[in-house]
């Protein structure tokens, strides 16, 4: 299998404190990794750095074959619009509808009003909140509202899913859906890395673990069967 | 098509978010640019007087008294043979004085008296349109003064000069100000655009996070600027048009400085939209401005 993510020896500091500590690792196309430790573990700084947000002290970070700290400015957008990203928070726009906040990737990739329609909809079918595409996110659940962030994180068929604490927010009944929902999004091939503190979700799931302590990768395990669906 | 609809409605949507600040701007803006506009305007007005008196501006070469016809002729050969010299009309003694009588007719007793004609024949010269500039005139009388039969040759030479100066300093002064009153204009409207980057910052995240590019974040908020510009300098020729109708109205009623009323005039088309160009630039320079300021570019 092709390596998607790749870590070689990655430190981060902030205010002289390790928020990574020589991380090396790798993660492979249609793999679902879950990045576990507690609040402070640097796994929030990592995915950052998977999309450019922040650039490590040290190492190197590859992603979909591109060195992503040698990227110049101009084309992180461009490694963002492979890369799909899901919030705690859900990051919507509250004076669009579910349909506008979905469509924005595509807006900004500049795709036609054709695709536009066409894709959202499916995103928003994909999510089962296609019925409220004209609602306003504040009218919806916090679980409707993060099954709307994901929708937006896939319109654009992204090649990797990232999640910061997409659970964080939920009750354990909408977290078991919103794991389903990324097992689904997994299966139909796109790599999903899932970053959570929440040690009931590895009840969901039968897939890569991998424990941040302090910045420093403590331990990678495979739970239940196999890897990948 | 529905990324360009996005961005204006976005440019919009700003706008009418921070209303308050949007009308200062574009009222601020259309009153610096008004002050801006006397200047301007006073300077075009007496650049074309100054233009259209230059026109009509006639030298008067005085002949010494009791000259030969041999000598005359060969000045009229002369300075009709001159590259510098576009028309020539000579006057008589005799034309001279009636002419004198025609224009002063109170004052021609005073002629009377001396028994003779007093007044010199004359030659009225036209300048070529390339020799009307007060140093080229100037040499030119200088030339000819010399020349055998002329007794003195006049122009009106010192209020050409004056208002030449008065046109400069007008020049400056409108240079200046409008320097000073532009640079109020970009601090008004970056201030505008930074109140809706700061209050957008938020939103400005989410499509950096998506993958939206610098152009496509920034966009909205330079149309916000241009656009802010536009209007403003719209409203200030507005503003000044209502100015100098006004103006011209009470010349009329008035009944002084007659025949300026003709003489005066409001902006051409073209420097009208060259003035609401120049308002869109000091809006994009506005947004400019802020957009570094407050570094929304971050990758």
């Amino acid at each position: 299998m092709d390596a998607i993510i790749q870590l070689i020896h990655v430190s981060k500091w902030h205010d002289r404190k390790a928020a990574l500590s020589d991380v090396t690792l790798e993660i492979e196309k249609g793999e679902f990794v879950l990045l576990m430790g507690a609040s402070g573990a640097g796994k929030s700084t990592l995915l950052r750095m998977l999309i450019g947000e922040e650039q490590p002290d040290e190492g190197q970070i590859f992603v979909h074959g591109r060195n992503v700290t040698k990227m110049r400015p101009t084309e992180i957008p461009y490694l963002r619009r492979k890369v799909g990203a899901v919030f705690q928070d859900f990051r919507l726009l509250p004076k669009k509808s579910v349909f506008d906040n979905v469509a924005l990737p595509l807006i900004v990739q500049g795709a036609s009003e054709k695709d536009i329609r066409r894709k959202v909809t499916e995103a928003l079918r994909a999510v089962d909140v296609d019925h409220k595409k004209d609602q306003l996110p504040n009218s919806l659940s916090t679980g409707e509202q993060q099954r709307v962030c994901i929708a937006r994180a896939i319109v654009n068929g992204p090649v990797v899913l990232l999640a910061d604490e997409p659970t964080g927010n939920l009750d354990p009944e909408r977290t078991r859906e919103i794991m389903e929902l990324f097992k689904l999004i997994n299966a139909r091939g796109t790599t999903v890395i899932v970053a959570t503190h929440d040690p009931h979700v590895l009840n969901h799931m039968n897939r890569r673990v991998i424990t941040l302590v302090q910045g420093v990768l403590l331990s990678e395990r495979r739970i239940g069967q196999g890897v990948g669906v | 098509m529905r990324r360009l609809f996005y961005l204006v409605r976005e440019a919009w949507a700003n706008m009418r978010t921070n209303r308050t600040t949007t009308i200062v701007a574009v009222l601020t803006t259309a009153f610096t640019l008004a002050c801006v506009g006397i200047f301007l305007l006073l300077y075009v007005n007496l650049r074309n007087a100054a233009g259209s008196l230059q026109e009509d501006v006639k030298v008067m070469v005085y002949l010494e008294d009791r000259l030969p016809g041999k000598t005359m002729q060969e000045l009229e050969r002369k300075l009709r043979a001159d590259r510098t010299v576009d028309g020539l009309v000579f006057i008589s003694k005799e034309q001279a004085l009636g002419e004198f009588r025609v224009q002063f007719p109170s004052e021609s007793h005073l002629l009377e008296g001396l028994g003779e004609n007093p007044l010199p024949a004359s030659f009225v010269v036209t300048l070529a349109s390339s020799f009307r500039s007060p140093d080229a005139m100037k040499g030119w009388v200088e030339r000819v003064q010399t020349m055998e039969g002329v007794a003195k040759v006049d122009y009106n030479q010192e209020w050409l000069s004056l208002l030449a100066e008065l046109i400069g300093y007008i020049e400056l002064a409108a240079i200046g100000v409008g320097i000073l009153l532009s640079a109020a204009a970009v601090t008004i409207i970056g201030n505008t655009i930074r109140l809706a980057l700061l209050g957008r910052r938020e939103e400005i995240e989410i499509l950096r996070s998506i993958g939206a590019t610098r152009t496509f974040i920034r966009i909205p908020y330079f149309l916000e600027g241009a656009v802010l510009g536009a209007c403003g300098s719209a409203l200030s020729l507005g503003i000044l048009k209502f100015a100098f109708e006004l103006f011209r109205q009470q010349i009329q009623l008035t009944g002084r400085f007659n025949g300026i009323e003709g003489m005066i005039s409001f902006f051409p088309l073209s420097v009208c939209l060259a003035l609401i160009m120049v308002g869109i630039g000091l809006g994009f320079a506005g947004s400019v401005m802020s957009l570094l300021r407050v570094g929304e570019g971050r990758a």
